[in-house]
């Protein structure tokens, strides 16, 4: 078995402090029981599973956090704060993850890329959604 | 006639035609007339799960304020505003949850509608047309408006997300809901019960990350067949243009041609009513319905 030894110094409090107080949520209410992950739809596309990344944000690793497709591979179904034993709005703390990243660099998605045969072919609900999901 | 004010969100008017038409059609019918709320707006689609991002908030606590002035006009009505998209319907239920907890950020929310000489008051409930059919219909009048009974008809609910989720937003029981399966059996259809009923589709990823749309729709609409259903019910504009059109793109890779007709719940209320067929804008579909229930002898 190996360890890795990681920083825990200001920043990294910082990092967790800010996902905290976008999410409103006690990150530290994780128990770490994987049952987000087990009933997310998605767990199979993520780099990270949504426990991990909760793991990573207890721990203040801001850039495992950010470098993970976690938060944006996750479409916000609610199925992990509907069943959250410890009853932590888990997909709250995605937003606040995508919501961190975006008030930096408010682009994760470019409108303009968009075709227009695309943007007009698609539902309003779709295009709103995601623009609120992935814009700043 | 009970009025409800109604408020119809985008995807009414434009992909989801059919459901806005259905709809208002057999609630005429049903004496619950659904009037829409004059000078409405989009809600935002989906809420904002930040604690402090108030500018979110403001578009639907707009359509509160908005929908509580419309209650003058009407007649015979209660403080509901009804919905049917069922992504309305959750945004509205939270925001309203939401400032009622929190009497601070109704006020600043309240600031900046001032300037529209508008404000609210939290004194709406919002609901879902379904919870309306279900609460204040009741199944039995539904039953009694039957003309055509959907015979043959094996269809699947499919709740999505919004409909039950969060706790604050939920229409019926989070994990086992019986609304649409009751309401399929009023109609006359035999409702087929999949596992994969609130599997989420994949949402507004479509717009950018398609595959994964592809991947869900292929597992939920496999999930319908493998039971014996012959097609699927929503309430959700958005479950229903991405199951429709995924599987045409499916159909179109693979050479399948067993693929679900996808029904708005209305949709099929109507038909069973007996409403005229143009209101379903089946022409608006992929997979077009007609060819199952010309099938089922149901046109
Ligand atoms: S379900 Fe809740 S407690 Fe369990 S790992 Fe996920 S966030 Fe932590
Ligand atoms: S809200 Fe996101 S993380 Fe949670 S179950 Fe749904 S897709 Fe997965």
């Amino acid at each position: 078995m190996s360890y890795e030894y990681i920083k825990f110094g200001q920043e990294e409090k910082d990092f967790i402090e800010k996902i905290q107080e976008i999410s409103g949520q006690n990150i530290y209410s994780c128990y770490q029981c994987g049952k987000c992950s087990a009933g997310c739809a998605f767990s199979n596309k993520m780099d990270k599973t949504v426990n991990q990344l909760i793991h990573f944000i207890q721990m203040g690793q801001k850039e495992k956090v950010l470098k993970a497709n976690t938060h944006w591979i996750c479409a916000s179904c609610l199925t992990c704060t509907i069943r959250c034993p410890r009853e932590i709005d888990v997909a709250a703390l995605m937003e606040a993850v995508r919501e961190y990243i975006l008030r930096e660099e408010p682009e994760k998605m470019k409108i303009a890329d968009i075709p227009k045969d695309v943007l007009n072919k698609l539902p309003n609900i779709a295009l709103v959604g995601s623009f609120r999901k992935k814009t700043g | 006639m009970v009025q409800y004010s109604y408020f119809p969100g985008c995807n009414l008017k434009t992909n989801a035609k059919g459901f806005e038409e259905t709809a208002i059609a057999v609630s005429k019918k049903l004496n619950s007339e659904l009037v829409e709320i004059p000078n409405w707006n989009c809600c935002g689609t989906v809420h904002t799960m930040t604690t402090d991002n108030l500018m979110k908030r403001i578009a639907p606590v707009r359509v509160l304020a908005r929908s509580k002035n419309h209650l003058e006009d009407l007649k015979d009505t209660s403080n509901h505003v009804v919905t049917l998209c069922s992504m309305c319907n959750s945004t509205l239920k939270i925001v309203n949850e939401e400032v009622k907890e929190n009497p601070d950020d109704l006020e600043t929310i309240n600031f900046q509608l001032e300037e529209d000489n508008e404000t609210y008051s939290i004194d709406m409930e919002v609901k879902h047309f379904l919870e309306v059919l279900r609460d204040s219909i009741g199944f039995e009048q539904i039953r009694s408006n039957v003309v055509k009974p959907l015979e043959g008809l094996k269809v699947s609910p499919y709740y999505g997300c919004m409909l039950l989720h969060p706790e604050k937003a939920k229409i019926d029981d989070i994990e086992m809901p019986t609304v649409l399966e009751d309401l399929m059996e009023s109609l006359g259809a035999e409702a087929i019960f999949s596992p994969l009923f609130k599997y989420c589709c994949g949402s507004y990823h479509i717009v950018d990350q398609e595959d994964i749309v592809a991947g869900q729709v292929e597992k939920i609409v496999e999930a319908a067949r493998v039971r014996g259903a012959n097609a699927l019910a929503v309430a959700c504009p958005l479950c229903a243009y991405n199951i429709d059109q995924q599987q045409k793109v499916i159909d179109e890779k693979t050479g399948r041609k067993d693929s679900l007709p996808v029904f708005y719940f209305s949709q099929l209320m109507a038909l069973a009513f007996g409403e005229s067929l143009e209101i379903n804008h089946f022409e608006d579909h992929e997979i077009d319905p007609r060819i199952l229930l010309e099938e089922l002898k149901l046109l």
